[in-house]
């Protein structure tokens, strides 16, 4: 990013300056992350102990409260958590104006995949 | 820093940089931490595998056994195989990392320690989960 | 397996570099071409390789890698003494910097075997056959293993690594308490060699904005002060998702610290500090 020529190392260095943001977007991961380790731990149980269910009783066990009310903080936590990683690794890689793209699409994706999970699990919830 | 293309000048031929990811050594630090970053990334796809196979069980019997179809497949098994390794990875490389947030583990040997137990600690969950599934009687 | 301090050489690992292509976004006037070799004197009987990165900006041509034969018996124990040995045998143009000789002053920072370290406190013995000796990493090249650190030193200048303060200055010392001096142990040690800085991925990818380990580790040496004021302007500067926030506790850093110092120690300081201001 050049903003002209024989810009002096001072310049070069403070760019457009700080943008007095970031904390907020570090303390989020941290905090789904707490939040994630229990949840995909019962998640990974479950499906283990599922394996052997037929349809009707695995959309039964995923009908109660618990089941359901944890599924809907699962999928929660790990969109955002996943939003928020992938913005990482984008902003960490791609440089170019498809950078804004990509961002908007990660943000917009996870939300829509949350949305959609959290729908198919009230449904299930609520009988179909 | 391209004086060359701001002002136009064919001046002293530009300085070249000195070689980096393709002469700096893979250590337990670097190596570690872009595995992390991997099965990160590997994740985001398991977490849309999440929704479809949700979605699937929303949809009724023939979603579901489509879906379970796929997932009990070789393909299948391999993709939910490599997603539990995934998984162990960064959950394990993440509480790692929670630990370091705290300011706690930086000294050399704790790194190393730590790092090392990561990978154990990882496959050894990776192989308990799958063969637990298989003595409850088939995965996916 | 488990590295206890920073100045053991490194092992023998199952890579000595990252599975990517040779050349991998490599800009073309970056690319390292065969270059020479330079064999042993006649009658020498122990001799090693030398691997060394050189570029000539007087002459067209890209950076290429020369061979020197180094005779043991006539050189010094450490890798800097094998560089004089070569500069004043063999080839006078080489180009390196240098000045204490003793790991103090920072000049003869240079990436070995892979990783960055300083020249005169890495014994030969502990050097791979043949050794590569290539200048820090990811900066622009001056001439042979000489860096250009301009951008890093005005990254440092933003920091203001001064001490701050409005209160007017006392008629003796700025009083400081032992446990308060005792804040400081492990960052005033730093000689800005930036090791660290060159040998970090995230700074390789966004050095252009990411102040990297060597900078951030002063930076918390600043805010550590108890007679610093200025807490709250050198936060703002920093809490930036380049600035500080590129930092994904990699710790490539920490292990190559050529003075044992833990600058990913530091940024989580910064970190924690920054999440204490904030709520």
């Amino acid at each position: 990013m050049s903003r002209g020529p024989m810009r002096s190392p001072l310049a070069e260095a403070m760019g457009l300056g700080s943008s007095k943001s970031g904390r907020a977007e570090w303390w989020a991961e941290r905090v789904t992350a707490i939040a994630l380790a229990p949840l995909t731990l019962w998640f990974v149980a479950s499906i283990v102990a599922t394996s052997r269910a037929d349809y009707t009783s695995f959309v039964a066990w995923l009908a109660t409260p618990l089941a359901s009310g944890l599924m809907i903080l699962l999928l929660v936590a790990l969109f955002w958590h996943t939003a928020l990683g992938l913005q990482v690794v984008i902003e960490d890689y791609v440089h170019s104006g498809f950078k804004f793209v990509a961002l908007i699409a990660v943000r917009l994706g996870c939300f829509a995949l949350a949305a959609v999970g959290v729908l198919a699990t009230l449904r299930i919830a609520f009988g179909r | 820093m391209d004086i060359e293309a701001e002002v136009g000048q064919a001046g002293p031929k530009p300085r070249p940089k000195s070689p980096n990811i393709q002469i700096y050594r893979p250590q337990l630090t670097s190596v570690l931490s872009i595995g992390n970053r991997i099965t990160g990334v590997a994740l985001s796809l398991a977490a849309v595998a999440l929704v479809v196979w949700l979605s699937s069980a929303a949809a009724g019997p023939q979603a579901y056994a489509a879906c379970r179809g796929a997932l009990g497949s070789l393909p299948g098994q391999i993709v939910l195989f490599a997603f539990t390794f995934a998984f162990y990875f960064h959950l394990c490389g993440g509480v790692r990392h929670l630990v370091w947030d705290t300011v706690h583990g930086f000294e050399l040997r704790a790194i190393y320690l730590s790092g090392w137990a990561v990978v154990a600690l990882s496959a050894v969950l990776t192989a308990a989960t799958w063969i637990v599934s298989f003595q409850l009687g088939g995965r996916g | 397996m488990i590295v206890e301090h920073s100045d053991e050489p490194p092992r023998r690992t199952l890579l000595k570099r990252f599975p990517a292509p040779a050349n991998f976004k490599v800009a073309p006037a970056s690319r390292i071409a065969k270059g020479r070799t330079w064999p042993a004197p006649a009658g020498a009987t122990r001799v090693k390789a030398f691997e060394v990165y050189r570029y000539d900006p007087e002459t067209a041509g890209n950076p290429r890698v020369d061979r020197f034969e180094v005779d043991l018996d006539d050189c010094g124990p450490m890798v800097l003494d094998a560089l004089f040995w070569i500069k004043n045998k063999v080839d006078p143009t080489l180009a390196f910097r240098r000045s204490c000789r003793e790991g103090v002053c920072g000049s003869c920072s240079m990436n070995l075997d892979g990783v960055n370290w300083l020249a005169c406190t890495r014994f030969i013995a502990d050097m791979d056959d043949p050794a590569t000796v290539y200048p820090l990493a990811n900066l622009p090249i001056i001439k042979d293993l000489v860096p250009d650190t301009t951008h890093l030193s005005a990254q440092y200048e933003m920091i203001e690594p001064w001490l701050h303060s409005t209160t007017p200055e006392p008629q003796t010392e700025r009083l400081q308490s032992p446990k308060a001096r005792a804040q400081l142990d492990g960052y005033y040690e730093c000689i800005l060699c930036f090791s660290c800085t060159s040998g970090c991925p995230s700074h390789w990818w966004n050095g252009d904005r990411f102040l990297g380990p060597a900078v951030l580790l002063q930076a918390w040496r600043w805010l550590a002060d108890s007679r610093d004021e200025a807490k709250e302007a050198r936060l703002d500067t920093l809490e930036d998702p380049f600035r500080l926030y590129r930092c994904h506790t990699i710790l490539n850093c920490t292990r190559t610290c050529p003075k044992g110092l833990n600058p990913g120690k530091a940024i989580a300081e910064i970190k924690k500090m920054m999440i204490e201001r904030g709520g």
